[in-house]
């Protein structure tokens, strides 16, 4: 008697555990899914000021972005003078630049999207947070940490076969409040090749963000780009007709 | 003794000296083809883009950021002139950048350069197809490779939209209107390069005077590690806090280094192909000419000569046999080869066709010590070693036996 109870017990932990496992993998991806969720917003406005450090000298641009859901993205430089008014528009895959001077919109080919913007070390790509992660690779938790007495998950992603993508592996780490902390990107051999980590966590648009990013290239030392947010707004939506090439051109105050 | 016995049968020495003085002569001028082709060769991929040296910021050649850059490239001009064996220099400064046409735009390579020095440097201006060459006072001119100007749909007369990062990290953009279409026969280089003119290109990217690469041309290939040790020690002076590296055309396209080795290799089986062919027969004239004179060596060995005597004799033979061929087929090689090497080799039918991608129609082979000296040594020692064989079968003979030989 006593040893079919265990047995029951046995086949029901056993069956529990095993529902846990597949839900684990789904709580994965839906957190995931919920990390870029709160790191975007439904729509956002945010004024950074990105500052790009080589060697000898270093540059800062502030940039007014505006996202709307995972796929449509719209940057333009304030200043310094010099660059007012160039503009880069993401729309799902696609992606156009404007400049003022010559007045004209060139845009991306899809062989320039790994290559970086504004000379800065983020890519064309990686600007826009775009979903790829979500959609082009698998995730898996592969640690736990603790931030500020809070659970901090570490995920490794690969990328699912013949997806489209530039990175090798990627490793997240997300806190419990689906707030990234870090994005490490890793190549074909999966040698790490840049890490970007998110710093100061402070209460900006109404949730906690973490107001500094740095992008650091990890061959060299000396180079890096930060994002500083000095301002974000999170919103319900913004129009479409915001995400056009004709607002590229004359971008709004 | 040795003297008289070669001209005893002078049908099968002259046969033999034949041979060696065929080999040789084949092999020097085969060597100094090779070595000339080589120069050729060089020479015409230097003057395509590279130049024999460059000097560049250090770091430049292997990440062409824009800011690593020749600050003052107006001194160093100052100082290469100062050195004899430099023909000639251009400064060039490059940036990568997008290229737009109407709907169409490719990641590209833009050069900056003088359209003047340019032309002394490089064929470019050679290598116009269509259009022209840019001249002195243009400015927003541009100069398409032809496989480029069909993936952009572009024709001269059009506009083409370019869009990069300048030296201080601004956005830099600019219009450019199609002058001319170049095609140098190296694809990568059509299909991914704009040219056009330095000061234009200085204003777009905010160069501020600056440049990226100094592009020396020297008298000769010789003449490069000269060139390059000169302006090594002289560039310290210039040299304000920026570091500079000096180049030569080996670092700057070590394919072409790469090339050679494989095609050097490629052509050293292929003499020792002939070596061995050469070889044989001479191992043959030998070998004949002993087991003709078995009976005359059966005589003298009975006559109380030494086997090794004997070998003596036959070894100072076939070393003068050698000597004579060999130094007539130095002469006569390099006879031969002189003569093409002042009035060069056409080659029928292609004159055209190589002048259309900036080589001379006429290929000239380059005599040289070691052009000779390879080829008649290889077939020194080959000679030698063969005649070694039946000298060495000499010392079995028994004389009863070899008297009654046929």
């Amino acid at each position: 008697m006593r040893k079919r109870v265990a047995l029951i017990l046995s086949l029901t932990v056993a069956f529990f555990v095993f529902l846990c496992g597949s839900l684990w993998a789904t709580d994965v991806e839906d957190l995931v899914r919920e990390a870029i969720n709160y790191y975007r917003g439904e729509a956002s406005f945010s004024t950074v000021d990105m500052t790009i450090h080589r060697p000898g000298w270093e540059r800062t641009l502030t940039i007014k972005a505006w996202t709307k859901g995972q796929k449509d993205s719209l940057f333009t430089i304030v200043a310094p003078p010099k660059d007012n008014g160039n503009g880069t528009l993401k729309r799902g895959k696609e992606m156009w630049m404007f400049n003022p001077k010559v007045n004209r919109v060139i845009k991306l080919p899809p062989s320039m999207m790994s290559q970086s913007w504004m000379g800065s070390d983020f890519s064309n790509n990686d600007l826009a947070k775009s979903d790829s992660i979500i959609e082009d690779y698998t995730h898996e938790i592969t640690g736990t940490e603790t931030h500020d007495g809070k659970k901090v998950y570490v995920i490794t992603s690969m990328p699912k076969p013949g997806a489209p993508v530039v990175w090798g592996m990627q490793k997240l780490m997300i806190r419990e409040d689906f707030i990234f902390l870090s994005q490490e990107f890793y190549d074909e051999d999966l040698l790490l090749v840049k890490a970007m980590t998110g710093r100061e966590i402070q209460m900006l648009g109404g949730k906690l963000f973490p107001r500094i990013w740095t992008m650091q290239k990890i061959d060299t030392e000396d180079e890096y780009t930060v994002l500083d947010y000095g301002e974000i707004v999170f919103m319900e939506s913004l129009p479409d007709d915001l995400f056009t090439i004709s607002s590229l051109k004359n971008p709004r105050r | 003794m040795v003297w008289r016995n070669i001209w005893r049968n002078p049908r099968r020495s002259i046969l033999t000296v034949l041979a060696i003085v065929f080999a040789t002569m084949l092999l020097v001028f085969m060597l100094s083809w090779q070595f000339g082709s080589y120069d050729t060769m060089i020479n015409t991929a230097v003057k395509v883009h590279t130049g024999h040296v460059q000097v560049q910021a250090e770091g430049y050649h292997d990440r062409m950021d824009i800011w690593r850059v020749v600050p003052d490239p107006d001194a160093l001009s100052r100082v290469l002139g100062e050195i004899p064996e430099i023909e000639t220099t251009t400064v060039r400064a490059n940036a990568f950048s997008l290229v737009s046409s109407e709907d169409r735009t490719y990641g590209v390579l833009l050069i900056g350069i003088d359209p003047e020095k340019e032309a002394t440097v490089s064929t470019l201006q050679k290598l116009i197809r269509r259009g022209e060459y840019l001249g002195k006072n243009d400015s927003n001119a541009a100069l398409v490779g032809e496989l480029l100007a069909e993936n952009l749909k572009v024709d001269i007369g059009d506009e083409l939209v370019i869009l990069g990062q300048g030296r201080d990290g601004s956005v830099a953009a600019s219009v450019l209107t199609v002058k001319g279409i170049f095609s140098s026969g190296e694809d990568s280089f059509d299909r991914s390069s704009v040219h056009m003119p330095l000061g234009y290109f200085q204003d777009v990217f905010s160069m501020r005077g600056a440049v990226h690469e100094v592009v020396i041309l020297g008298r000769s290939l010789d003449a490069v590690e000269a060139i390059k040790g000169k302006i090594k020690r002289r560039i310290r002076i210039v040299d304000d806090h920026a570091k500079m590296v000096v180049l030569d055309w080996m670092e700057l396209m070590p394919g072409l280094v790469q090339s050679i080795k494989m095609d050097l290799v490629s052509a050293l089986i292929m003499y020792a192909i002939l070596i061995v062919v050469v070889a044989f027969s001479i191992l043959n004239t030998f070998l004949m000419a002993i087991f003709e004179r078995t009976r005359e060596f059966g005589v003298l060995m009975a006559m109380g000569t030494t086997p090794g005597r004997l070998m003596k004799f036959l070894m100072y033979e076939s070393v003068t046999i050698t000597l004579i061929g060999i130094v007539l087929g130095i002469i006569g090689g390099s006879l031969f080869t002189w003569y093409f090497q002042v009035h060069g080799i056409m080659i029928s039918g292609a004159s055209e066709f190589l002048s259309q991608y900036g080589l001379p129609e006429r290929m000239y082979p380059k005599l040289s010590i070691l052009s000779i000296g390879l080829g008649a040594g290889i077939v020194l020692v080959i000679t030698l070693l063969t005649a070694l064989y039946p000298a060495l079968k000499v010392r079995r003979l028994r004389p009863v036996e070899a008297i009654t030989a046929v």
